[in-house]
């Protein structure tokens, strides 16, 4: 089901840590363990490098790219406890922002669905999640909530936009007002789910509790078309677990095993049309998940790194545990 | 005596025992050093100089060596230093410039020894020969280092590093005669002992001052340097110009280093400034620290490690007047909490995965590599072969890519372009699409379709009355109204019986639409029933010769199941069914997921009623005509749609949405269709498809979607008066107050296409704009300026 159409030549001298393709999928950006990221093309199977990007003093663990309509930008969050917003200018990519507001490694970083403006939260190692708004002409406000992971957070993910109610009630001219809500995951093996108060606050809407070490990553699934809003959660346990909540309220959560891996799982990620989870673990494979029509999760192929031939392990998908 | 035997026990079994632990200090200390007995630590500081013992629950204060009524400047030590020979002896340079010497082994309370006072300024740091027990070292601020032999009463040799302040002295462990010092100004300087006069050689390390250096305890001539330029850098002092093995990047600037003992590429550095950690580096790993203390609450000022022999016991002294020991294995390893893996699901369903390199090799080495070509070219860091080890780590990036069916987004953007949503007959809209669909490999979302064609095509669903006024206004030139239904709906649905005649039909109902202009009316009614935006006169000029067309290609599509044969046949068992069964979506969608159990079922369907294909016309006439209200489906055809969309293909929830219209608009609420909407405009956005999204956003019926594409049109112009931006919105300019869209050329308000010039603001109507400008290559406002258009 899967095949290797193309092994980019990154040149880190180090690890690599995340790797990130942008909305239209024709570039992709790395960042590694030497401090650097990378941005290359990989249109029709190419990998041509287009900018290096030093700045960071540290590991680079996540980068993240903004909606194109903001323009190309890039953020990337470090170990050095930096924030560093890249932003491509006639051609070149330069750095426009750094964020330095936070006391231990920025592990996460997320931007907010483009409705909202540009908004990016970022999960540290200090247990805070801050918010950077752009208010315009270079300025980032800094919203922080602090002590949102006791020991640290690991992942951010946002919501998808959803308006409540529809948008013809809007006044027009006015903006509809959306309600802004992440997730994120944490070294208190908790997912909590955060939302923006009306006076502009953030506050813990929910904690999800299921896992039994660390979260690794949070994904929430992109709405499309889809009644539920849907998250997966992966954690050091090496358990997989898919949330759902049907309610409209969105208060209650129910989690659904994925799978139990032997190794920590790093990685969950949702195609574009979030009926796709792939899922990456220490056991350094890819496994593909979807959801067949009674409601169970099964494998659809795995992609074993170290060959990139794939056997389709229905097999595996059977001994999911529910 | 007895004190000298517990050690000795520990020291020959090499069993140090412990826990991380630590004591608070009166003070902030500044310097810090252990016995070589292991059991006993000297912390000195501005106001503090204490021996503490080491034990395995606690810290235990041993001795103060700060006596006196009065303080004396001598006492506020900048660095200390225990003999590694004599269990007595320890060194402190004081900020006041003076060594001092301290014997434990004295029996008064005031353990002073000797008094060197030959600095002018701080001294920096002093050291002891490795192997000599009576010489001393010292490195001040006032740029000279001086070498104390203890048995006389000053200094042996003076070294002038003819630069600027010496920041640290070390003797070299394996070369008798050689220490390194190092500068302010970068510079490292190699010296042997017995020639004072000039320095054995002398490199720049750092750009800034070079705060430590430390020799390797076991590779004869490596150094390693620590300076404020947050580098850590190692050198091999054994080739004619000191080589760079090793840099390592820290965050903070570089106060103290240490090699780890028994870890041959391991050492600890601490920072003074920013920085509160502890780190343990591997050189060859450069980028991210083998381990992290994070004990300390201030800037970490001292750092040894407990034995020479035991790599697990650090301990450290901070500004935060804590001493601490820290256990190996209680260090955060960054390495280890670091994501060795990146995941990204592409846009076109593509994968890209980063891993880590090593255990991509140990998973390559249990599986014999095929050597196919499919397999990944791994990008590999160039290792030495001669120096294995694991703690260095490169990844390896592949891309995979789904094949068809797996996921991949392919489908998505053919389908998109591919599908027509307006401008011809519903029936042919749906055929078009189930085609492309079926092209596609799509057979679901073909069939799909094409029952959606005959649900909503079929003769059944034209209300009688309509039928009646139809058959009213045709009466006029004769012909029934139900030759154009046979001809626009049926001909491509019926059996192969019926193709034979096709021909024959087609042209008749080319000469039927074009001759007679009452086939007009009828046409027209046609169009309302279906409820196509597109106005009749649009129809008869466009869509007839598609029309042929597409009939003609019918016949090329030779698929072994005949789909034009078997689906309007099925669709007569399968209302029955329904009728039998309550209509679940789940139930009807389940068969369709799997195409073996749906396509057999529709085989046998189709057995029954191929005979009766000649009747079809009539018989299904009757049929519907009494029987299914036009409604019949709506639910069926609304939980079909919903299914679509939660399978992640809201293009096809859209697409239905768009062609079928009115029909099943009212069935679904406003807001679910705007969030399909706006998914499937996201969606092709995204995958760039400008024009199928316009479309759409055109052909949308609600209103929050229709009105996207104003919303996200941005107009940027200067007023034409005072050429100063527009700000405000609508066109009379903030500044000047009057209307900035009059036309340079007919002094007119420009209403529609507006075009002006970014070099003089003034601009006008884009046809009158282009015309003058075919002439003149001025500004027709008459400013002078040379407008371009292109």
């Amino acid at each position: 089901m899967v095949s290797v159409i193309n092994t980019v030549d990154t040149s880190h001298e180090d690890m690599i840590h995340d790797a990130q393709m942008d909305y239209y999928g024709t570039r992709l950006a790395t960042c590694s363990s030497d401090r650097s990221v990378k941005i290359f093309d990989v249109r029709n199977g190419g990998q041509i490098l287009i900018a290096d990007l030093r700045g960071h003093e540290g590991p680079v663990w996540q980068v993240a790219w903004a909606h194109p309509m903001y323009g190309n930008i890039l953020a990337s969050c470090s170990y050095d406890r930096k924030v560093i917003i890249w932003k491509e200018e006639n051609g070149t990519w330069e750095k426009t922002h750094e964020h330095s507001g936070h006391d231990s490694s920025v592990n996460s970083v997320c931007w907010a669905p483009h409705d909202y403006g540009l908004i990016l939260a970022c999960g540290s190692s200090d247990g805070a999640i801050s918010l950077l708004t752009y208010t315009g002409e270079g300025q980032w406000e800094v919203k922080k909530i602090n002590n949102a992971h006791a020991i640290g957070c690991n992942a951010v993910s946002w919501a998808p936009a959803v308006v409540p109610g529809s948008l013809i009630d809007q006044p027009s001219g006015q903006k509809p007002s959306y309600i802004k809500k992440f997730a994120s995951g944490g070294c208190d093996n908790l997912i909590r789910l955060w939302k923006e108060e009306e006076d502009g606050q953030w506050k813990e809407e929910q904690k999800l509790e299921a896992h039994s070490d660390w979260v690794r990553d949070v994904a929430w699934a992109p709405s499309i078309g889809l009644p539920t809003s849907t998250i997966a959660s992966c954690s050091q346990d090496g358990r997989v677990f898919i949330w759902t909540c049907d309610d409209a309220s969105g208060n209650t959560w129910s989690p659904k095993l994925l799978h139990k891996f032997s190794d920590v799982v790093w990685h969950v990620s949702w195609s574009i049309t979030a009926n796709i989870l792939a899922v990456s673990g220490g056991d350094n494979k890819v496994t593909l998940w979807k959801e067949s029509v009674d409601g169970q999760w099964v494998c659809i192929s795995d992609v074993n790194k170290g060959q990139g031939s794939v056997s389709a392990s229905v097999a595996e998908g059977q001994q999911n545990e529910q | 005596m007895e004190k000298m035997s517990r050690v000795t026990t520990a020291l020959g079994g090499s069993v140090l025992t412990g826990r991380t632990m630590h004591c608070h200090l009166d003070a902030p200390a500044n310097a810090i050093s252990v016995c070589r007995d292991a059991a006993q630590v000297v912390v000195a500081g501005r106001s503090i100089f204490k021996i503490y013992a080491i034990e395995e629950e606690q810290f235990v204060e041993k001795l103060n060596l700060r006596v006196g009524r009065k303080p004396s400047l001598n006492l506020s030590c900048a660095d200390v230093v225990w003999h590694q020979m004599d269990e007595n002896l320890l060194a402190t340079a004081a900020t006041n410039g003076v060594v001092v010497t301290w014997n434990l082994g004295r029996p008064s309370r005031n353990k002073q020894d000797q008094l060197f006072t030959e600095h002018k300024r701080t001294v920096n740091k002093v050291c002891f020969h490795p192997t000599e027990a009576h010489v001393l070292l010292s490195g001040s601020q006032d740029g000279f280092m001086k070498c104390f032999d203890l048995r006389r009463k000053d200094s042996v040799s003076t070294f002038s590093g003819q630069s600027e302040s010496v920041r640290d002295v070390q003797f070299s462990i394996r070369d008798y005669f050689t220490f390194a010092s190092t500068f302010e100004n970068g510079n490292v300087q190699l010296w042997d002992i017995r020639r004072p006069d000039r320095c054995e050689r002398m490199f720049t390390a750092h750009n800034g001052p070079v705060f430590c250096c430390d020799w390797h305890p076991e590779d004869r001539g490596w150094l390693a340097t620590g300076g404020r330029d947050k580098m850590v850098k190692v050198w091999d002092m054994t080739t004619h110009r000191a080589k760079e093995m090793h840099c390592v990047q820290t965050i903070a600037s570089v106060a103290r280093v240490k090699w780890r003992p028994e870890c041959r590429h391991h050492l600890a550095t601490c920072s003074m400034m920013v920085d509160h950690n502890i780190y343990v580096w591997d050189v060859r790993r450069p980028f991210v620290p083998a381990a992290m203390f994070e004990e300390h609450r201030d800037v970490t000022t001292g750092i040894a490690w407990r034995h020479p022999h035991d790599p697990s016991f650090l301990l450290s002294g901070s500004k935060d007047s804590s001493l601490c020991q820290h256990l190996f294995r209680d260090a955060s390893q960054p390495v280890e909490r670091a994501n060795p893996e990146g995941l990204c699901y592409g846009l076109f369903g593509d994968l890209a995965f980063a891993a880590k390199e090593s255990l991509v090799a140990a998973e390559s080495g249990r599986k014999p590599y095929a050597g196919d070509r499919r397999h990944p070219i791994f990008f590999k860091r160039k290792l030495d072969p001669a120096e294995p080890f694991a703690g260095l780590a490169s990844s390896a990036l592949s891309v995979f890519e789904m094949e068809p069916g797996g996921g991949s987004m392919g489908w998505f953007v053919d389908t998109a372009e591919r599908y027509a949503l307006a401008g011809r007959p519903l029936a042919e809209l749906c055929d078009h699409n189930a085609k492309v669909a079926r092209e596609l490999g799509r057979n679901q979302v073909a069939q799909t379709w094409t029952m959606l064609r005959i649900i909503y095509c079929s003769p059944g669903l034209v209300p009688s009355a309509n039928l009646n006024h139809s058959m009213g206004k045709g009466s006029a030139c004769g012909l029934p109204l139900m030759n154009s239904f046979n001809l626009k709906d049926m001909t491509p649905g019926l059996g192969s019986e019926t193709r034979l005649d096709r021909s024959k039909g087609d042209t008749r109902s080319d000469t039927v639409l074009l001759d007679s202009s009452a086939t007009l009316v009828t046409n027209e009614d046609n169009e309302e029933t279906e409820g196509s935006d597109v106005p009749a006169d649009y129809l008869l000029g466009d869509v007839e010769g598609e029309e042929d067309e597409l009939y003609l290609l019918d016949p090329d599509h030779t698929h072994p199941e005949e789909p034009e044969c078997v689906l309007p046949q099925e669709a007569f068992p399968l209302r029955h069914e329904i009728v039998d069964t309550p209509p679940g979506p789940e139930h009807l969608q389940d068969k369709a997921d799997s195409p073996h159990v749906s396509g057999s079922e529709a085989d046998t369907i189709s057995l029954a009623p191929m005979d009766s294909s000649f009747s079809l016309l009539s018989v299904s006439h009757a049929l519907y005509d009494s029987r299914l209200p036009p409604d019949f489906f709506s639910v069926l055809v609304r939980d079909m749609l919903h299914f679509y969309a939660e399978q992640g293909d809201v293009q096809m929830a859209v697409s239905v949405l768009i062609v079928l219209g009115d029909r099943v608009r009212k069935d679904i609420d406003e807001q679910t269709q705007e969030h399909w909407y706006t998914s499937y405009i996201d969606l092709l956005q995204r995958f760039r498809l400008w024009n199928v999204s316009n479309e759409v956003v055109k052909l949308s019926t609600s209103r929050a979607v229709s009105c996207l594409n104003q919303a996200s049109t941005t107009l940027h112009v200067n007023c034409s008066h005072c050429k100063r931006p527009m700000s405000s919105r609508g066109w009379v300019c903030d500044r000047c107050h009057r209307c900035a869209s009059m036309c340079a050329v007919c002094h007119h308000v420009v209403k529609g296409l507006f075009v002006w010039c970014q070099g003089c603001s003034h601009g006008g109507h884009l046809q009158h704009i282009m015309k003058w400008l075919e002439g003149s290559s001025h500004c027709p406002a008459g400013c002078g300026h040379l407008c371009e258009y292109s």
